[in-house]
């Protein structure tokens, strides 16, 4: 009976092996894991896509955009791009760094509140909101490519 | 080795892997010498009087080491020295550009610069024989703002010439500026010098007809450098080439020539429309003539250039200084240093022209800040400083309605 019992024990182990291996690969079995399909693929670049225009927008001082996403980026009439076409000399891949406008170890997002604040004569915008995730999107994004080297003057 | 050691070899290293890169080839490059070698055959180079000599791009301080007075005004003039045979008298000319006016409700600092600089021009002294204003007198091309320029230029009560801007000139096609300064292109002659104002801007292929654009539509898509629905737009045009071509014929080819226009008359940046599309036909023009010195806005920066036997002088905006191109930086320019993003005053001015009768030439860039500012390493030169960088065009105006024009 006992022994029995072990069989059966080991033999639902085994097929239960096996059914693992045949069906999802040894290694994502371990890691739960799913293969992307081209569609997914699609679906993420069009999200990415989506913030990259919302960004340029806004960059570019669409009045519409801002006031979609309540922000006020500029009262002077300037819009970012007057300063940093294509997004020029924004040098994002140098973030983080000791940014000497604002005297302190900054990100990419405080260097874009400070541009708002000052040169601009903005509103701050929120750090986490949609407005600075999206024009943080489309200046990496204008800047791909380009060698990073954080830390760097 | 010690550290100080190490630093010296770093620094040594990273200046010479960044002027490999600048000698590297590109495109441009490779335009611009097949250009050189048609316009300049071999042992033929600019005039001999046309000699740069070592004190471009010295700081006058350091020159005339007596920078007291300047320092307690906060103003060093860079003075870009071009030798200039022509055997006439001494006279100073004036140029102004690139203000890029908003109503005085929306913006004053643009403003406040352009005032400053007609101001200071209409205090030389001895006073300047005339001012060219270079064009962008407006940001938008609003008759307010080219009434507010108009009435700012008027502080300057010497003889005024005139050539338009982009901004000036695509709200109305130009009607408003016309009727206040006249026609865009010109020719006349002043102690010995051709001088002649091209228009390089009104001639743009049209955009906005076929896409039913609003006038304020066609002037905010102008208005974006960096947009991608004007397209190619600066350019002389064959019948202004052919204009120019009449205008030079009865001019000694070895006389100075002195070429205004508002986009450099070469190929520096064409996405940003730092070039005039037709520049080969131009200098197809100019081939004859050993004595052609082309000043010009748009770029709102310090650039030099030599292509076959002309040259080529960059002026600064009043308003805002733009980035330096990240490729067709002329291998002859001493770039800026990079500019203070929360100091408006920095990096812009007008310039001071000087015509001397010693054969010189002298481009003074008047600026409004205190410090050095040519680069000698690359960290801080606006140009080297931007050796790590890829760019790429924007999207967002490429869809249907064309946002992200400025309105």
């Amino acid at each position: 009976m006992k022994g029995t019992r072990y069989v059966l024990t080991a033999l639902g182990v085994f097929l239960g092996l096996l059914v693992m291996l045949a069906t999802s690969g040894t290694d994502r079995a371990l890691a739960h894991k799913e293969k992307h399909t081209l569609e997914q693929l699609k679906a993420f670049d069009e999200v990415f896509m989506e913030q990259v225009k919302i960004g340029d927008l806004l960059f570019h001082g669409d009045g519409a955009t801002e006031k979609k996403l309540r922000v006020t980026l500029s009262k002077t009439g300037m819009a970012c791009a007057m300063c940093h076409p294509f997004g020029s000399d924004n040098h994002p891949y140098e973030f983080p760094k000791f940014q000497e406008q604002i005297n302190k170890f900054a990100t990419l997002r405080d260097m874009i509140n400070w541009c708002i604040e000052k040169p601009n004569e903005g509103v701050k915008i929120d750090p986490d909101g949609d407005a600075m995730k999206a024009l943080e999107t489309y200046i990496y994004w204008s800047n791909r490519g380009s060698k990073l080297d954080p830390g760097r003057h | 080795m010690d550290d100080h050691d190490r630093l010296e070899l770093a620094r040594e290293k990273a200046m010479r892997a960044w002027w490999r890169k600048a000698r590297s080839c590109s495109e441009v490059k490779r335009t611009r010498r097949e250009m050189d070698e048609e316009l300049r055959k071999p042992g033929e180079r600019p005039d001999s009087s046309l000699a740069i000599t070592r004190r471009i791009f010295l700081h006058k301080s350091l020159l005339a080491g007596a920078a007291a007075g300047a320092a307690t005004y906060g103003w060093f003039p860079l003075v870009n020295t071009l030798d200039l045979a022509f055997g006439a008298e001494t006279f100073k000319f004036a140029w102004v550009s690139d203000n890029h006016l908003y109503p005085k409700n929306v913006n004053t600092r643009f403003v406040d610069k352009a005032t400053r600089a007609v101001k200071e021009v209409q205090a030389m002294s001895p006073p300047a024989d005339f001012l060219i204003h270079g064009g962008d007198l407006a940001q938008l091309g609003d008759p307010v703002e080219l009434d507010l320029g108009n009435n700012i230029l008027k502080e300057a009560k010497i003889r005024k010439v005139y050539i338009p801007g982009e901004h000036d000139w695509y709200l109305d096609m130009g009607a408003k500026w016309q009727q206040l300064f006249g026609p865009p292109n010109w020719t006349f002659d002043h102690k010995g010098v051709r001088f002649v104002g091209l228009d390089t801007v009104s001639r743009g292929p049209d955009y906005w007809t076929a896409k039913k654009m609003t006038a304020k539509e066609r002037m905010g898509h102008m208005a974006t450098l960096d947009g991608s629905v004007a397209g190619a737009w600066a350019g002389v045009g064959r019948d202004q080439l052919e204009w120019l071509n009449r205008t030079l014929s009865n001019w000694p080819k070895g006389n100075p020539i002195v070429i205004f226009s508002h986009n450099p008359l070469y190929e520096y940046y064409p996405p940003w429309n730092f070039w005039v599309r037709d520049w080969r036909e131009v200098h197809e023009v100019l081939k004859p003539y050993t004595n052609v010195t082309n000043v010009h806005g748009h770029t709102h920066q310090a650039l030099y250039n030599e292509i076959g036997k002309m040259r080529s002088i960059g002026m600064l905006a009043t308003s805002w200084t733009w980035p330096y191109a990240p490729e067709g930086v002329p291998a002859l320019t001493k770039c800026l240093v990079r500019v203070d993003p929360g100091d408006h005053f920095d990096g812009v001015g007008w310039s001071r022209l000087t015509m001397t009768a010693a054969e010189k030439i002298e481009n003074e860039y008047v600026m409004w800040r205190k410090k050095d500012i040519l680069a000698e390493a690359p960290w801080d030169s606006g140009c080297g400083d931007n050796m790590n960088q890829v760019l790429s065009p924007r999207i967002a105006d490429r869809e249907w309605p064309y946002y992200g024009s400025y309105k």
